[in-house]
Parts: C-alpha cells; structure tokens; sequence
C-alpha cells in the first residue's frame, strides 16, 4: 500500500507538472512544440521505479515526465523547457531535446534515433560488464522507423543489457495505431528478432514496475535484450492545440478519461482504506511546490550569444599556436 | 624509412592505438573476418579480438547510433561505413545526436568518435558507390573533417582522430588504397586542422583535397618542365580549415585554384575560395579557379568515369590557362 501511495504521489506530480507546462506554453512561456503527457504517468513512473540510478533512459521528443521519474531536477527540465540557463542543456535543448549526464538521462526530437543510440549504451555496459542497463523509450510511431528495426537485430544478434520499451499510446501524430500497424501488439515484433517479448497494462503502475523489474533481471543476467509494450493512451493532443477532431472522436477520450492511471490507483488506494483527506492533502502540497517552481523559474537567465558557442566542439590541441591567428573553430 | 601501402599505414594506426587503449573498437560491417574491403584491418581480429573488431550486419544508421551511444559511455569507437554513399543511412545519428551532444549536455559528454568512410571514382563503381560527399560535413557545426592523401598522413591523422574527443569524419579515397609511401617506425601524430605544403612553387598555388592532391603533383611536375613553379596545398582536414596555410601561400604566388572531385556548387571548393577571396583580396591577380568534379552521377565504364573528375592533364590545362600561358602541344 505504501508502495502503491508513493507511486500515486510520483504521477500526480507529473499530471500537475504537465498541466502545469501547458498551461507554460499556451503563455508563451514554453517556446517549441510542447507535447503533454497526461494519461501517460504509470510508465514514465513504473518503469522509472525499477530502475538504478547509473541506468540509462534514452526518452523521446516527450520528455518530460520521463526526465522527472529518473531523477532529474524539477527545477533543471521545467527551466529546460523555459529555455533559461539553469535548464538540463543550459537552456539551449528545449521541451524536445535535452540530456541530464548525471541522471544518465538523454532525449531527442528525432522519432526512433533513441533505439540505435541504446545499442551503444548497452555494447560499452556489456563490453565492460557494468552491471548497467540502458532503458530505450519510443512510441508506436517509431516501431516503424527503420532504425528500430536495425536495433532490435542488433541488440540481439550481441545480447545486449537494453531494455525496449514501446510507450503505445495510440497515436503517431495524428495517425491511430491500428493504420499504420497491421500485427496484433507491436511487442509481437520482438519474435522476428528473437528477443524476449512483454506487453503490459501501460495504465497499470504496478504491474508496469513488475515488467520492468522482469526485463532489467533478463538483462542484468545476460538474458537481454527485450521489447515491452506499455498499452496506454494520449489524453491530450499531440501537441498542444492540434487539430485533435481531425483524428479521433472526443467520446474516445472521455472513454480514455476512466481508464487513466491516476484515476485507478486513486481508486485501489481509497478502497484498501487509504484516507481521501490525505490524497487531498498530498495534492495541494504538489500545487504548492509546483507554483513556488513556477515563480522561480520565470526569474532565470536565458542564455547568452557566448552560451550558443561555448560547447559545439572541444578546442583542437594547441589551436592558435599551431595554426596562426586564423585558426577556425569546430 | 619503411615504405608501405595507404591500407597498410591505416592498419598500423589500428594497431597502434588498439594496443594503447582497450576503448578503441574498430565497428563495421566485414571489418574483421575480412579486415575490411580494401583490407586496412586484416589480421587485426585475430590479435585483438571481437571486443576491439565488431563485424557487423548491415545495418549503418544501427552502428552508426552504436558508435555514439558507446562513445557516450567513454568508448573510443571507429564507426566504419564502407562505402560513404551509404553513409546516407547513418547521416541521423551523426548530424542530429554525434554533432549535438557536446553543446546538448553543456560541454560534459564527449564524444571520442571516429566515422570512417571512404569514398570517390577510379574503381568503376558508378553514381552509388563513387561519390565525394564530404561537403555535407563541413557544413555542420560539430563535426571535424578529415581527407587524407598519402600514407604518412593517413596513419598520423588516424590516430590523432581516434584521440581527439571530438566526433571526426575520416574520408579515405578508395583509388588510393594501393598508393605506396614512406611511413616512419617510431610513432608519431599529425595534428588535426593542420595544412600540409605538398609542393613548394611560386606562380600559382593549387589546393587539392584527396586523390586530387596526388593528380595535382604531377600537373604541377608536368608544369615544372615547361617553366611553370606550382605550390600544391593538401589541407587534409577540410574543416577546422587551416586557413593560415593557404592564405600565406596565395600572398606569395598570386594566384589561385582549387581542385576536388566534389562537384563545385554549394561545396567546400567554394569555402577554400571564398576564404582566399576574403583574405588575399589585394595579392590576387585574377579570381580564384575551380576545377572541379563535374555536377553529374559518376558514370560506369572505362573512360567516362574519368572525364567526369579532373586529370592530370586537365589540372594543368586549367593552371595554363589562369596563368595566360599557351595550351600544350
């Protein structure tokens, strides 16, 4: 129960601090494509869960929430997202694309890059038998990229300690799943590269943490790779504002709304006794939190010009001394 | 001092720098049962094992991710893709991840990463497996750029890539494979941005990049005979651009071409120019000429493929004319 409370408290922290960033970017706050996570918390927070803190997440062009549940400041993402100094990548990465080196936490904003990327993490975790495993986020969208293919077989072809999983949340963009995949479950593809194949209840916390714990045991044993299935659903849009009547009924999402995560584990905490009082509580805390964030982070730095081009390359040895006043820079 | 083959002097970097450091892995397709295509790693599987030569599928943009993941984590990988034309395949992970992560991660990942890759005609190989396509490269803000033309530099550039932590793409010529030079046995580094005067002239200086650099010494030794003095400049690496070099060498002669096999439009022809207009304004006694490859596929066959890329013949037509000096009998 305990376990089940922290969980609650770790999403709703998440759900308030998504709404939180859209609530950012319709102020113009928050510059580029925002792309909220609500309905998605259970992953971001279960999968999270099973995880060591020199494991590595390489997440996608949605974030956020997945930076938060690995361990990555409150203050270093939302200020990320603001574009402010004080962001994971100095405020030069954004909402889509930042990396947090000392939460061994990386993303980007290009759909299914991440999946070829983990090889490398988990070839150098392997080669020196860290006893690490690199965590690989994607959506549906990117289980038809081809590097996700390419990565698969070549995680598996060298056993490597990477786990795969496959955030399902229906859509790409403003594709439904069932148009543009023709199997069953997505985690079905895992059989054609012989690695080891979970699909889970991507709303369900527990069991999501269950999984994970399950693949990262496969992996740390040598038993790698595996390709889970969270099933889930985008609540939101895209991003933002998209034309969301274009793609799906909103009696989908009303549908969506009772089947959410936050909604079923408030559910089995109030039914094994858990007092409404404290949930409340617990809510009006994060609030709290979340606004003193918002009002700190508004005070912060941008940037600067020299920022921009302090770290496009590392300086060539002995640069002008070799090469003359003239010498260029990477 | 020994003289060896362009693929032999690559094999001893390898060596060299496998046996220095246990990062380095050498990743690719057929790089160790086959010590790959033109041979530049043979025997080294057999030394350093699979941890240091990873043969693998053919899957470029997966290794190419690989190589960056793993040099994310301290390797120093060498990512070799065979031909550059399938570099196309790969082009995500190096501009959009390798080129990034240093400015991404506010100067703290480094990545140690050698993308090497050879490309160019003269084997017969047509429009997919015969392009110069290091211009790409130059234009992204990240990323080294190396073009090796003799076998000293192409084992001292080596090695210096392989050291350096940033990611480096190592463009090697597959008509060169084969050239012979001299090669020291004692070790030693050629710095990366560094220009090298491949010849020493006074009436006109020609900057070549790869196999060019080799047809250029011998226009500027045919131009020799009928009095014309050529300075060749090889820059091997097209980006930090050693600009100091070229600029000292235009002020003395004057004047000015550049060769590549790259066709001219949009390339780094274009930059070496543009540097040399900017600089030497004043010294120049006419504009700078490209000699370039032409704006076509290279075509399949004998001699098509070689009309399409400047020759010896046509490097030293070209000198004579922007020195105003007859054509050659």
């Amino acid at each position: 129960m305990n376990e089940l409370k922290e969980f609650y408290a770790q999403m709703l922290l998440l759900r308030l601090f998504d709404q939180q960033c859209m609530d950012l970017k319709k102020k113009d706050l928050i510059y580029s494509g925002y792309h909220p996570y609500e309905g998605q918390e259970a992953v971001a927070v279960g999968f999270c869960a099973a995880l060591q803190p020199d494991d590595v997440l390489l997440s996608t062009h949605r974030p956020h929430c997945h930076a938060v549940a690995k361990g990555c400041s409150l203050e270093a993402v939302l200020t990320e997202m603001m574009g402010r100094r004080t962001g994971c990548s100095g405020g030069l990465g954004g909402a889509m694309q930042f990396i947090a080196v000392e939460n061994h936490f990386y993303c980007g904003s290009v759909v299914g890059s991440n999946l070829g990327l983990a090889t490398g993490f988990g070839l150098a975790m392997k080669q020196r038998q860290s006893g690490q495993v690199c965590m690989c986020v994607f959506g549906d969208g990117a289980s038809n990229h081809g590097t996700f293919h390419e990565a698969m077989n070549l995680a598996a072809i060298w056993k490597l300690p990477v786990v795969f999983v496959c955030e399902n949340n229906q859509f790409a963009e403003a594709m439904p799943v069932k148009e543009f995949v023709a199997c069953e479950r997505i985690s079905m593809r895992a059989r054609g590269y012989g690695l080891e194949e979970i699909t889970v209840d991507g709303n369900d916390v527990e069991e999501s943490r269950r999984a994970a714990n399950t693949a990262i045991e496969l992996c740390r044993k040598g038993q790698g790779p595996v390709l889970i299935e969270a099933v889930t659903y985008r609540i939101r849009g895209h991003y933002v504002g998209d034309p969301e009547a274009t793609y799906r009924n909103p009696a989908e999402v009303v549908e969506a709304r009772k089947y959410e995560p936050l909604v079923r584990t408030k559910k089995k905490l109030l039914d094994g006794g858990c007092d409404p009082a404290e949930l409340e509580a617990m809510q009006l805390a994060i609030s709290d939190k979340l606004a003193t964030l918002e009002q700190w982070a508004i005070q912060q730095e941008f940037p600067t010009l020299e920022c921009a081009v302090d770290h496009v390359g590392i300086a060539l040895a002995n640069a002008p001394q070799v090469r003359g006043p003239l010498a260029t820079s990477i | 001092m020994p003289t060896v083959t362009f693929g032999e002097a690559i094999r001893q970097a390898y060596e060299e720098e496998m046996t220095r450091d246990k990062d380095v892995f050498l990743i690719g397709e057929d790089v160790g049962r086959w010590g790959s295509l033109y041979r530049s790693s043979r025997g080294l599987l057999e030394k350093f094992g699979t941890d240091q030569l990873k043969d693998t599928p053919i899957s470029e943009a997966a290794l190419a991710g690989c190589g960056v993941g793993a040099a994310a984590m301290g390797m120093r990988p060498i990512v070799e893709i065979m031909y550059i034309d399938f570099i196309s395949i790969a082009m995500d992970q190096i501009v959009n991840h390798a080129a990034k992560w240093h400015q991404l991660s506010n100067g703290r990942v480094k990545l140690p990463i050698v993308f090497k890759t050879q490309g160019g005609a003269g084997r017969r190989n047509s429009s997919q497996h015969s392009q110069s396509l290091e211009n790409w490269f130059v234009n992204i803000p990240g990323l080294i750029t190396v073009m090796p033309s003799t076998p000293y530099d192409v084992k001292g550039l080596l090695k210096s890539a392989i050291r350096d932590d940033n990611p480096v793409m190592f463009i090697e010529h597959k008509s060169l494979y084969f050239d012979k030079g001299e090669v020291p046995a004692e070790e030693y580094l050629i710095p990366l941005g560094l220009a090298d005067v491949k010849r020493s002239g006074e009436d006109l200086t020609i900057i070549a990049t790869s196999w060019m650099v080799t047809f250029a010494l011998k226009a500027a030794a045919l131009l020799q005979q009928e009095g014309i003095s050529c300075e060749v400049i090889d820059p091997r690496t097209l980006w930090p651009l050693d600009q100091q070099t070229l600029i000292t060498s235009v002020q003395k002669t004057g004047l000015c071409m550049v060769v590549t096999e790259a066709p001219a439009e949009g390339g780094w022809s274009g930059e070496a120019s543009a540097v040399v207009h900017e600089h030497c304004f004043g010294a120049l006694k006419k504009p700078v000429r490209r000699h370039c490859g032409m704006r076509t596929g290279i075509p399949y066959g004998p001699s098509l493929e070689f009309d399409c890329i400047p020759s010896v013949n046509s490097i030293a037509a070209a000198a004579r004319d922007l020195l105003g000096k007859p054509a050659a009998h």
